[in-house]
């Protein structure tokens, strides 16, 4: 092909036409026929079934606590990750390998786990009952399962970026007179963003496509604790497969433009970056 | 002074890599730490810098004691091999950085930046990012960042070490110009000899942690005092000469008139010679300088202004010269000619030739060979392979002849061997090691050293003497052999009695007086340590308390040897070095 450059492996061809087919076949294929099922109803149809008060509720709750998770687990999972890279302690391993539980979980499991943990009557939920914290039925309870089971995306995405940070680059800095604080703000910080921009990203995008672990902590009250993939699955159960495409479709295009906005922030900032240098 | 180090000392897991350290650097120096790698040179650095503590001693800044300062507020100016730029940052930012963290004002800031960048030559390049320019544009821009904040002391570590050899030429010219400009009192860290030389006023030698020797280029070139110093500085013949009444025998002649002390007896010394002091001759009548041996062309390396020669050395003395030539063990000397010498006689391998030596410079090390000593040659040659002795061999650069005694150790025989003893006599600890020690040391052996089978490399080094006489000549051995391991050294003063009654002001100045002659004649730091009791069962408990340890001891008299170095000789697996002079 002649916009291929030319490269030490050879099978331009047969890799760009395997990356097609396969995305082809399996996302856009798919998206498409969820697109084309929803694009059969009636536009007042559509209309009626995504933006009825049910549906609002839950699209709130499914990105508000999705935006949520990943804030948290970009603070948090930073925290993890600079430990796991910084520090040589015994048990480092152990923990490093525990990171990656929730991938390997059924979601469903995670959901007991947290509900039987955090229900009034466990361990932390009995603790937190007389200070009149409820955290199994009510959002909170959403948006902890969601951080559970996105947590390793944040972890794993800036252990790389960390481990590149130089300590010298932060021996220079102190030795140039900065403080502590100062060094992470100015130093640190800028090298891990584009890394952190991305954990948040996976993080969020992973969050709002959840559905076992969540079902089961949140009680699923409609309008209160109800997520949308929840709501689709509902409209599933009673045979309105339009209804369900249609918030499907919803979904999809708000994680769209989410995810295209963060891609951009990520572009604009290399491109920011190289532009400096001219 | 600028930067004064006081025994600063520095553990990595229980072995030290900076060991005992002092140091005076004065205003406006341009001062050399140079050392193989793993040699501390950069840990003691980055002390300095305050990026790594130490576990003892004291660093002083232009006389503020900053020990326990935090490197932001020491006001020095670090640069490191890789450069360690701010990335994300421009030149621009990267140069003011360390005026913002101060909240210098922007257009004091821009005037300092555009007078750092016209000193490391780079201006018009405020706007660039680091990965846009090259290695040395990245590293001067990395001085002029540490240059910033005016601070009082520079520190580069081995900052033209990913560098290639033409831009590190161009680089050291620009920081030795910008230095003194400045006149910024600058330590610079490298393990090239040639970068030394080139941009040092003074440099201070180090290997396995300790300090090794502080003096001027050209001093430290001609008249090293250490084996290290010696080969490390340049290539040099290490060579094995006698001192004599006469002077200096090397070979077959006296080649210098060396202060020998009257009335000592004739010793075994290291002499060093470097290639370019040797001459070759086609006969030993057409030799300008001393005749020394005879030798045969091994190889030829035409390198453009000088050619460089192995030569075997043949006999031509009647006593053979051991020489060994830097890195292995076999006897050729390395030989340097110049344009014109060449010219004069030419050479090609496999040519008899007759050796001479213009200048010879004799170390001041009183180790120079060893001699594995047992009752049969079979046992000697095995005693020869201690792995302990093997590293001190290899450390040393020297040789370890073997000699059998075959009546070792039985009272009133004689020596088999009529020959005196030479370089430093080794025994193995057992059987009936203080008898055997005993028996040598009564024949004439001086330097002793008693080595139990399954000694390995010390941690720490005890050292003692009893009797004033050989107080300076365990000092010199102590000095000697600890240049050659990384071990600490601690001088046990012991006293008789109890704690009470060792109050007495001469004990104290005793143990003082031995340290400061240690570090005065010898460059020797050590701890001191005071016990009280009976000298040899103190120094037994002492060795028995923890393992790895060796023990120097100086003695003076022989009388009831038996008695008191029996259990010192018998009962441990540590070394003892044994330190025999005459009380005059």
């Amino acid at each position: 092909m002649s916009f291929a450059k030319p490269s030490v492996l050879p099978g331009f061809g047969l890799t760009f036409g395997f990356t097609t087919l396969f995305l082809s076949a399996i996302v856009l294929l798919p998206l498409a026929a969820l697109t084309l099922a929803a694009a059969s109803m009636q536009w007042s149809d559509f209309l009626a079934v995504v933006l009825s008060a049910r549906a609002l509720g839950s699209y709130r709750l499914s990105f508000g606590a999705s935006l949520l998770a990943a804030s948290i687990n970009l603070v948090f999972g930073s925290i993890i990750a600079w430990t796991l890279v910084r520090y040589e302690f015994p048990g480092r391993k152990i923990i490093d390998a525990l990171i990656d539980m929730p991938f390997a979980m059924p979601t469903a499991v995670s959901g007991i786990a947290l509900t039987t943990v955090f229900a009034p009557t466990g361990w932390i939920g009995g603790l937190l009952q007389p200070l009149g914290v409820q955290v199994t039925y009510t959002w909170l309870g959403v948006t902890l399962a969601l951080t559970l089971i996105s947590m390793p995306f944040a972890v794993r995405t800036l252990q790389p970026a960390l481990l590149e940070v130089q300590g010298e680059l932060e021996e220079a800095a102190e030795t140039l007179g900065a403080r502590r604080f100062y060094v992470f703000r100015r130093i640190i910080l800028p090298t891990v963003l584009p890394a952190l921009l991305t954990g948040f990203t996976l993080c969020f995008a992973r969050a709002v496509g959840e559905y076992g672990s969540v079902i089961f902590i949140a009680g699923n009250l409609p309008m209160k604790t109800e997520i949308t993939p929840l709501l689709i699955v509902i409209h599933l159960e009673e045979f309105d497969y339009q209804g369900a495409a249609a918030l499907g479709v919803v979904m999809l295009a708000i994680s769209f433009v989410v995810l295209l906005t963060l891609n951009l922030l990520q572009a604009w900032r290399r491109r920011r970056h190289v532009r400096a240098a001219h | 002074m600028s930067i004064t180090l006081d025994q600063v000392t520095k553990h990595y897991g229980g072995a030290p890599v900076v060991n005992d350290v002092s140091l005076e650097i004065g205003d406006g120096e341009f001062f050399v730490l140079l050392g193989p790698s793993g040699s501390g040179k950069s840990t003691l650095l980055r002390a300095i810098a305050g990026l790594s503590g130490v576990d003892h001693g004291r660093i002083a800044l232009h006389g503020r004691d900053v020990t326990h300062i935090a490197a932001r507020k020491r006001g020095v100016g670090l640069v490191f091999q890789n450069y360690a730029l701010f990335d994300h940052m421009t030149v621009a930012d990267n140069i003011e950085f360390a005026l913002r963290v101060r909240h210098v004002r922007a257009r004091a800031r821009r005037q300092r930046r555009q007078e750092l960048l016209r000193l490391v030559a780079l201006e018009g390049m405020d706007h660039r990012l680091p990965a846009q320019l090259s290695g040395g544009q990245q590293q001067r821009v990395a001085v002029a960042r540490a240059l910033a904040h005016q601070p009082e002391v520079l520190l580069l570590d081995e900052p033209f070490g990913a560098l290639d050899a033409k831009i590190r030429e161009e680089l050291r010219r620009t920081i030795r110009q910008v230095q003194r400009e400045l006149g910024i009192t600058t330590v610079l860290v490298t393990h090239d000899q040639d970068e030394a030389f080139a941009m040092a006023d003074r440099i201070g030698i180090m290997n396995l942690g300790r300090l090794l020797e502080v003096g001027a280029p050209h001093d430290l070139y001609v008249r090293p005092a250490t084996r290290f110093v010696a080969t490390f500085l340049g290539a040099a013949n290490l060579l094995l000469a006698r001192s004599t009444p006469d002077g200096i025998q090397l070979g077959a002649s006296v080649v210098a008139p060396a202060g020998h002390v009257a009335g000592a007896p004739e010793h075994e010394v290291v002499a060093v010679v470097r290639p370019e002091e040797v001459e070759l001759a086609p006969t030993r009548a057409a030799l300008a300088a001393r005749y020394v041996a005879e030798g045969v062309i091994e190889e030829v390396v035409f390198t453009g202004a000088l050619e460089r020669l192995r030569v075997r050395l043949t006999d031509g003395a009647a006593e053979p010269l051991p020489a060994f030539a830097e890195g292995d063990a076999n006897t050729a000397l390395q030989v340097t000619r110049s344009r014109h010498a060449q010219r004069g006689f030419e050479v090609h391998a496999g040519q008899a030739v007759a050796i001479g030596v213009r200048r010879v410079h004799v170390l001041s090390t009183p180790l120079s060979s060893f001699t594995a000593c047992a009752a049969s040659a079979p046992l000697a040659e095995a005693l020869s392979r201690q792995p302990l002795l093997a590293e001190l061999v290899a450390r040393m650069k020297t040789r370890v002849g073997m000699r059998v005694e075959p009546q070792l150790g039985v009272p009133n025989a004689a020596c088999e061997t009529a020959a005196a003893f030479v370089g430093t006599t080794v025994i193995a600890a057992r059987p009936e090691g203080a008898q055997r020690a005993e028996w040598l040391l009564r024949r004439g052996a001086q330097d002793l050293l008693i080595l139990p089978e399954q000694a390995s490399a010390p941690q720490r080094v005890l050292i003692h003497w009893m009797g004033e006489a050989a107080r300076s000549a365990t000092l010199a051995v102590s000095a000697s052999v600890l240049r050659h391991v990384p071990a600490e050294a601690v001088y046990v003063g012991i006293f008789p009695g109890d704690a009470d009654s060792a109050r007495h002001p001469p004990g104290m100045r005793e143990l003082l007086d031995a340290r400061s002659e240690a570090q005065a004649a010898h460059g020797l730091e050590m701890r001191t340590e005071l016990r009280f009791g009976e000298a040899t069962q103190e120094l037994s408990a002492r060795l028995a308390d923890a393992p790895a340890q060796m023990l120097i001891v100086g003695v003076t008299d022989l009388a009831r040897f038996g008695a008191r170095f029996g259990a010192l000789l018998d009962g441990g697996s540590w070394p003892v070095l044994i330190v025999q002079r005459d009380a005059a």
